[in-house]
């Protein structure tokens, strides 16, 4: 019965793979990976994951790209596989499990260092100077394992401080705050209630998933997620950035508890609920959609979180090359085209998002869309979050210790030093 | 029979008017939770009619304040629905008649041939059935992956990708349910011997008293595991998922999950393309459910 | 439906059939005359060829999986780098020590037990009710059955709009009596009971469908006489209705187990992430978060390891509970 026993007997065969993928990771012409025969420029069949064409008109236009893409490189034929980032462990796993990875996979920021580090990516060979030269420099970072180029950016996502400016300037407020500590004194002056119970809150920290809501807090306050390779957010400055959610919460009672969810049919700030938010940057459709006027008027903008220092979160969708790949040559192609200045832009429109590339920083869309436009400007400001091969199984122990401080069961040193415990034991038993 | 106080009360004088009452107050009872359980059915269907803006109103209007029926058109218009649907039927369908067939002969054997391990192997499929989906997806994954001879597969099934990808894929792994074995035996179990023997003395062959005596006294179940199998298979969405990677053998469910993104839901037309997936089997339910409740009364008296 | 309940109820009254079969076993036949064995043999060969494809399909499909856990709940095995080491006892000796798992097998013994016995009882009560001939039977029927007929995700989404603490459905009719609604989903000590009123919501009309179907079936002379008697509804219902439909419930349960423990779409749509302070993890969510989100099927294999043998103890249970009743009989 071979399937069912082959994790034993693949073992050998898996680490031919990995040891001819990092041999072929120097070779500018891309060593042939065992059993392929047609690694030279001529035709092949690539086989492509991806989780940000899903929708039916990002299903039309990778359509026409890829018609492109066989145009410029004839022979190569693309399948595409449409899966949404809510079922792609699943199609990844099955597929590296069953030792057939597709060949070239998109995938986000927190996969590269564990897909890097056990030989399921194929270096890219460029370096990352090379790079930075189309990319902003700390976009770039996210691909990079080891010194080694394993993904190169295609579409980018942010968490940043969004606020209605109709609503601050009826209150007489006529800039966003400059810092945290400024923000929570807008909130609660923005905060209104009625009997008890709360109708606005000066700002909603609730719509978003809660990990990526405390982490460009902590950033700001100067925290990190890993220092020297060790987890770091239970650091004094991520304590106070935890406790400056809690106090929201708990003590200022801007927001309760329950009050929005990341389920939430329409953000609180569609709904002039909310003053303030720290939000995706995609709530820019939500309001195109759903109140355009908000739009027409100028009445939402970004703005940064700082308080040590200026931090925005960013996320993202990278282009990857399987190690084990028939045909690395020709999925590196793809890879580049991809995430080419002509074509990652409109894979970013299509998505409400932000396209990678420096040359896409003046295009129409980008200026168009003020929170996408408001994310480009402040790329220099973005913190990313991974880093270390175990980051996708801890990242999973984030929500229930945050919200664990929020719901006042902890306080928000115990919850944070309980996590990096956890995330401690993670990393000591995987290395 | 909250009534029945009352109930009782009224009974001494007027057993018609307490009658009457009890009938009133088991309609309420009963409408009531009618009324619960089609509640999210109809909030379904008004979410599927309203803009984005309605969506977005708070406090949210319980109607829509425009009907925007254009959402359906609009839903079928973000994927090939048609050949989905196409797909979700025909795997439904072929999933249907396989289970009656193998279920029902395994389900006979066991309940109605003695043979040594028979309560065994009983055990063996009330087992089987309980396990849970995601503890065996991945070995499940393989083992499709390694058919032999399928998909450029060597004999020991290396090389090509087997089933993935496939009819054979999507249809054989999931063609037989062991709670279809299940409610087969409890089936025939139940039928009385007189007539299987009479059968026997004609000199009828074991495998003609299940096929032609047997088994046309099981309606019920076959109506029972029909409609199961068909809906179970209707709404299945993991599987087919997985298994399949070229859009054209894409199930109607694996379509449906397209407007679930993970940054915002296309609420609207994740809820009309809903309504409209289960509207066949609303329709199917309607027309088979008589066999399910009346039918069975029959077989009770054969 | 109602139909192998129906016969459970009545293998329940006349067993004989069934005796007699068990009876006439292999051995039991042996010794009357060749023709009797010849004709044995035959069935049996019969019916071994019948079962031959259903039993190849589980062991393939079904036991090789299971097989696969086992040995993989033993290894220590890197999905991604494909590589695997024997680990002894560490994968049981790691979930154990994560609190998270042992929480989450709490949490599955409090949903089994409002989706199974609970439900199980709401569907009695409404089987009852709906036994009465009545205008409209038909439509109430289809009511209650109707959740069992939707893919769970859309609906459940559904769902979560009527949990919303401010303006969702519920508590706004909870508002109506003056009580302040919970949090629900947002809420560890409510989220859990959310999830079971939906999975109470889904299957309790396949549950009520089978006992509907077995009460149709009892033999109407026993309530006469009891009528007669001028037992009260109530006591005829304790005393009758109850003890008739033991049977019935053989299958219920079992139907019922396999809902409670493929619970999973309503889990992950209404509580994503195991809720809030991982309040609704059940031990299939956390199975699915340690193979998928963070790939570590050895440890996943071992819970699975662990999953079974609370199924086999559940099993176990159930035949017990039916195999006295067939004693009494």
């Amino acid at each position: 019965m071979p399937p069912p026993s082959s994790p034993l007997s693949r073992r050998r065969f898996l680490g031919l793979g990995a040891a001819a993928a990092s041999g072929a990771a120097l070779a500018a012409c891309g060593g042939p990976a065992p059993g392929s025969s047609t690694s030279g420029g001529g035709s092949a069949s690539l086989r492509m994951i991806t989780p940000i064409f899903d929708r039916a008109d990002g299903q039309k236009l990778l359509e026409t790209l890829l018609a492109q893409f066989k145009k410029a490189n004839p022979g190569v034929d693309v399948q595409p596989d449409y899966t949404s980032y809510g079922k792609l462990n699943e199609k990844l796993t099955t597929s590296i499990v069953g030792g057939q990875p597709y060949d070239v996979m998109l995938i986000g920021v927190g996969w590269i260092p564990p897909f890097a580090k056990k030989g399921v990516l194929g270096d890219l060979g460029t370096p990352a100077a090379d790079l930075s030269r189309t990319y902003n420099p700390r976009v770039v970072q996210a691909g990079i394992w080891e010194g080694k180029t394993y993904a190169r950016p295609i579409v980018l996502d942010t968490r940043l401080g969004i606020y209605r400016k109709d609503i601050l300037s009826a209150a007489g407020i006529t800039a966003p705050p400059k810092d945290l500590a400024e923000l929570k004194d807008m909130a609660k002056q923005l905060t209104v209630r009625k009997g008890g119970t709360l109708q606005r809150a000066g700002v909603d920290i609730l719509s978003n998933d809660l990990r990526q809501t405390f982490l460009p807090i902590m950033w700001a306050f100067g925290g990190d997620l890993f220092r020297d390779g060790k987890p770091a957010f239970d650091s004094p400055e991520a304590i106070d950035a935890l406790q400056w959610m809690v106090d929201i919460v708990r003590t200022d009672k801007i927001e309760d508890y329950g009050f929005s969810s990341t389920s939430a049919v329409a953000a609180p700030l569609t709904q002039g609920r909310a003053a303030m938010a720290i939000g995706h940057n995609d709530l820019w459709r939500q309001f195109e959609e759903a109140k355009p006027e908000l739009v027409k008027d100028d009445a939402v903008a970004g703005f940064t979180l700082a308080q040590a220092r200026p931090a925005m979160f960013q996320g993202g969708t990278l282009a990857t090359v399987a190690a084990r790949s028939r045909y690395p040559q020709q999925a590196r192609k793809l890879v580049e085209f991809l995430s080419s200045d002509q074509v990652a832009p409109q894979a970013a429109q299509q998505r409400g998002n932000i396209p990678a590339v420096l040359s896409a920083a003046n295009s129409d869309y980008v200026r168009s869309d003020k929170l996408v436009g408001f994310a480009v400007q402040n790329l220099d400001h973005a913190f990313s979050e991974g880093g270390v091969p175990q980051w996708l199984e801890i990242r999973d122990q984030f929500k229930p210790a945050l919200e664990s401080a929020l719901l006042g069961r902890t306080t928000p040193a115990k919850a944070l030093q309980g996590l990096a415990e956890k995330a401690k034991a993670i990393m000591a038993k995987d290395s | 029979m909250s009534a029945e106080p009352l109930a009782a009360r009224t009974r001494a004088r007027d057993p018609l008017v307490a009658r009457r009452l009890r009938r009133l107050a088991l309609h309420l009872v009963l409408l009531v939770v009618s009324l619960a359980m089609v509640v999210p059915f109809v909030w379904m269907i008004l979410t599927s009619v309203k803009t984005e803006g309605d969506l977005a109103s708070y406090p949210p209007h319980l109607l829509p304040q425009h009907w925007r029926w254009s959402n359906y058109s609009t839903a079928l218009s973000y994927a090939p629905f048609g050949q989905y649907s196409l797909n979700s039927a025909v795997i439904a369908v072929s999933h249907t008649a396989l289970n009656l067939v193998l279920a029902s002969m395994a389900g006979y054997a066991l309940a109605r041939v003695p043979f040594r391990g028979r309560n065994v192997l009983f055990l063996a499929v009330l087992a089987t059935m309980m396990i849970p989906t995601y503890s065996k997806i991945v070995p499940q994954y393989l083992i499709a992956k390694g058919m032999p001879f399928f998909g450029g597969n060597d004999y020991l099934g290396r090389g090509g990708h087997g089933w993935l990808d496939s009819w054979w894929g999507l249809i054989v792994p999931g063609a037989l349910t062991p709670f279809a074995i299940f409610l087969f035996r409890q089936f025939y179990l139940s039928l009385p011997t007189e007539l299987e023997e009479a059968a026997r003395i004609d000199g009828m062959s074991e495998f003609g008293i299940y096929a032609r005596v047997m088994t046309p006294l099981v309606k019920p179940a076959i109506a029972t595991v029909a409609l199961l199998t068909f809906e179970s298979s209707w709404n299945n969405f993991l599987w087919p998922l997985i298994v399949t990677t070229s859009p054209d053998k894409r199930v109607l469910q694996v379509g449906l999950s397209s407007f679930q993104q993970s940054d915002q839901n296309a609420w609207a037309y994740l809820m009309a393309g809903t309504t409209m997936a289960t509207i066949p089997m609303v329709v199917l339910f309607l027309f088979t459910q008589r066999y399910f409740v009346q039918g069975f009364a029959n077989a009770g008296i054969k | 439906m109602a139909a192998p309940a129906t016969q459970l109820a009545r293998s329940g009254r006349d067993d004989p059939p069934r005796t007699a079969r068990l009876g006439a076993g292999p051995r039991a036949r042996r010794g009357s005359g060749p023709r009797q064995s010849r004709l044995a043999r035959d069935r049996r060969r019969t019916a071994y060829l019948m079962l031959a494809p259903a039993t190849v399909h589980l062991v393939w499909w079904i036991g090789f999986p299971v097989a696969a856990t086992f040995v993989l709940a033993f290894l220590h095995y890197d999905v991604l780098a494909g590589t695997a080491t024997f680990a002894g006892l560490d994968n049981f000796r790691a979930i154990f020590a994560d609190s998270t798992w042992n929480a989450s097998i709490w949490h599955t013994v409090v949903f089994t037990f409002f989706t199974v016995p609970v439900a199980m009882a709401i569907a009695v009560v409404l089987a009852v009710l709906l036994n009465n001939k009545m205008r409209g039977r038909a439509w109430y029927r289809a009511a209650i059955f109707m959740p069992h007929i939707t893919a769970t995700v859309a609906i459940a989404l559904v769902w979560m709009w009527m949990f919303e603490p401010r303006i969702g459905i519920l508590n706004t009719a909870l508002g109506w009596f003056g009580v302040k609604g919970p949090v629900w989903l947002g809420d560890p000590s409510w989220a859990l009971f959310a999830v079971i009123m939906v999975s109470i919501w889904k299957g309790v009309g396949i549950k009520m469908l089978i006992y509907l179907a077995a009460l149709q079936a009892m033999p109407q002379d026993v309530y006469e006489a009891a009528e007669l008697d001028g037992a009260s509804k109530a006591r005829t219902f304790w005393s009758i209705t109850l003890p008739l439909l033991k049977p019935a419930t053989f299958f219920v349960l079992v139907v019922s187990i396999i809902d409670s423990f493929q619970a999973f779409d309503q889990l992950y749509v209404l509580t994503p992430d195991g809720g809030p302070a991982n309040s609704t993890t059940v031990m299939t969510y956390e199975i699915y978060s340690k193979a998928f989100k963070e790939f570590q099927m050895g440890q996943a294999a071992a819970m699975s390891v662990v999953l079974f043998a609370f199924l086999l103890v559940l099993m176990l249970l159930s035949r017990r509970l039916t195999g006295r009743e067939d004693d009494v009989r």
